[in-house]
């Protein structure tokens, strides 16, 4: 089967500086893809070139088998590729409730959203009582609970998500990933960059690690985690 | 003037301060999404009084088909000219990356253009209605002519408008969302470039309704729009940008300190053009006293 979503050899960077250097990356339905790679190595260059807030310079992109190369951010978005940016992945200064009126913007099915925001509060129901509240006022958990209840409210098949965990306590981080396994079973594919390496492999299906731009490793998330080599070398994870 | 009714002033207060918040809010408007100081705003102002001035001059109805036909045109041909503005000179500028200084010194040139081009086309400097108003009639302390309590009504019915587009409809909440994080606007999905189209449309054609009420109560010139502006200006730092209620109680305040100001300038044995200097002695003590306006005043915007 081809994949959801396929990058082709990417380059990208800012004002003609080349960060990601031809790097190709595939997600197959359903599945749980993890890029991890030190700091400054271009995991969110490579993801934000995708949607052009980073300067795509050549390659390729497409979703389900159909060229997508150069398709504005707000037609990826309705065509059902989602994502959450690192940081200020809400709207301050909208209320929670419009927050994720926001994330069915696109949607035709106008009448079918009030009943499906009461849906996804059953889902992220620490959301619930803050309804009316502006989202600048929640904590960072809550925030990022609401970065992705923003997203899902889209129905994309592919979500990518720029360090969902990050500087997140211990608890918030259980929380996040309980979220984002019920989001995974509705079908839809996550795409995440991770720092905690190994957290990320054991929570993702494959990985791709990427080291000054390029990809210098990939597979299924539990051999790298057993590969002796990419522990040692890129990993961190010194035995 | 020196010996008008305090009651009389208290109402001038309250139809400056309107058409000042109609201008104040849709200023904010493009400030909020475009994220710098339009000095264009002036002239879409006069452009509204000019334009009403023609129609009202071109139409023989019955005088309130006539006052809606014009507030009618006045916003529909500013706010184009506003669209039309963003589309040609302001979006590409911010999309090359332009300075805030070179956006400002645009909006500048663009206003002057603007304001010779009237000139050329209404020549002669200061023009006023002809409109058969109902004579003035006083009801209680007040004096009332129609069209003083004209731009109260229509400040009242344009921010209420305003307010339930922002908050209540899809567009509405796509601009506020554009103007909240523009990029996380792209991620879910909203044509960022339409949301500035529209709102440049809506600020330019309330400014063109503002100045068309300004133009109706007394004479007006090219300069008309220009002379306000920094009343205007006032307003919108007063009130701390993109309050909606700060903007409210700031227009007000100004208003009551310009017609307050003119009464004890006249005193002195002082003109009232210095009214604008009151805006101004006030702006410059907000700007070194409480940078961030009446904002905290009012939580929950
Ligand atoms: N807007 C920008 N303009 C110019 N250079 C940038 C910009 N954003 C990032 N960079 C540079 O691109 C390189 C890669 O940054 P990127 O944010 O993609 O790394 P990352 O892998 O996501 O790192 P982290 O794990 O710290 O988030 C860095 O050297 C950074 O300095
Ligand atoms: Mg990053």
């Amino acid at each position: 089967m081809a994949p959801i979503f396929a990058s082709v050899d990417v380059r990208a960077g800012y004002s003609d500086i080349v960060i990601v250097d031809g790097v190709s990356l595939e997600v197959e339905a359903g599945e749980i893809v993890a890029i991890v790679g030190p700091n400054g190595s271009g995991k969110s260059t490579l993801l934000k070139s995708f949607f052009g807030f980073a300067q795509f310079l050549s390659g390729k992109m497409f979703y389900k088998g159909e060229d997508i190369t150069g398709r504005p951010a707000d037609k990826m978005i309705s065509s059902g590729i989602g994502y959450i940016p690192q940081t200020n992945n809400v709207f301050a200064n909208l209320t929670i409730t419009e927050n994720l009126q926001m994330g069915a913007y696109t949607r035709s099915d106008r009448s079918q959203i009030a009943t499906e925001i009461e849906g996804i509060f059953e889902i992220f129901h620490e959301l619930k009582h803050r309804a009316k509240s502006f989202a600048g006022t929640l904590s960072g958990g809550e925030r990022q609970m609401l970065a992705i209840a923003r997203a899902m409210m889209g129905k994309p098949s592919v979500l990518m998500l720029d360090e969902p965990l990050a500087s997140l306590s211990p608890k918030s981080v259980e929380g996040i990933l309980d979220k984002l396994t019920l989001v995974r079973q509705s079908g839809t594919a996550l795409v995440m960059i991770e720092q905690n390496v190994k957290r990320a492999l054991s929570f993702a299906n494959r990985a791709y690690i990427l080291v000054e731009g390029k990809c210098i490793m990939q597979g299924p998330a539990g051999e790298l985690l057993n590969d002796e080599q990419a522990k040692k070398r890129y990993l961190g994870l010194g035995t | 003037m020196a010996n008008t009714p305090w009651a009389q002033i208290l109402l001038f207060s309250i139809q400056t301060g309107s058409v000042y918040l109609l201008s104040a809010v849709a200023l904010t408007l493009t400030y909020g999404l475009s994220k710098f100081p339009n000095f264009a705003h002036a002239e879409f102002m006069t452009l509204g009084a000019y334009t009403g001035f023609f129609i009202a001059n071109l139409l023989h109805l019955p005088l309130p088909l006539t006052v809606l036909v014009c507030i009618l045109c006045a916003f529909l041909v500013s706010g184009s000219l506003g669209l039309m503005s963003y589309k040609i000179i302001f979006g590409p500028l911010l999309r090359r990356g332009s300075s805030l200084i070179h956006l400002m010194i645009g909006s500048m040139a663009l206003g002057f253009i603007i304001r010779y081009v009237i000139i050329e086309i209404w020549p002669g400097g200061t023009q006023s209605f002809t409109l058969p108003w109902p004579e003035a009639s006083n009801i209680g302390p007040f004096r009332i002519y129609i069209p003083w309590i004209l731009p109260i009504a229509a400040a009242l019915v344009a921010g209420v408008s305003m307010q339930l587009l922002l908050t209540r409809t899809n567009i509405g909440r796509a601009i506020r969302a554009t103007a909240s994080n523009p990029q996380l606007a792209m991620a879910s999905g909203i044509n960022t470039g339409r949301v500035l189209l529209t709102t440049w449309f809506l600020s330019a054609g309330l400014a063109g309704m503002a100045g068309l009420f300004i133009g109706m109560k007394a004479s007006f010139s090219p300069t008309m729009g220009w002379n306000i502006l920094l009343s205007v200006f006032a307003v919108t730092v007063l009130g701390g940008i993109g309050s909606f209620y700060g903007a409210i109680a700031a227009a007000f305040i100004i208003g009551l300190a310009e017609n307050v100001g003119v009464v004890i300038l006249a005193q002195f044995g002082l003109a009232s053009d210095y009214r604008t200097a009151i805006s101004f002695v006030i702006l410059i003590v907000v700007l070194l006293i409480k940078p961030e306006g009446l904002t905290r005043l009012f939580k929950g915007n």
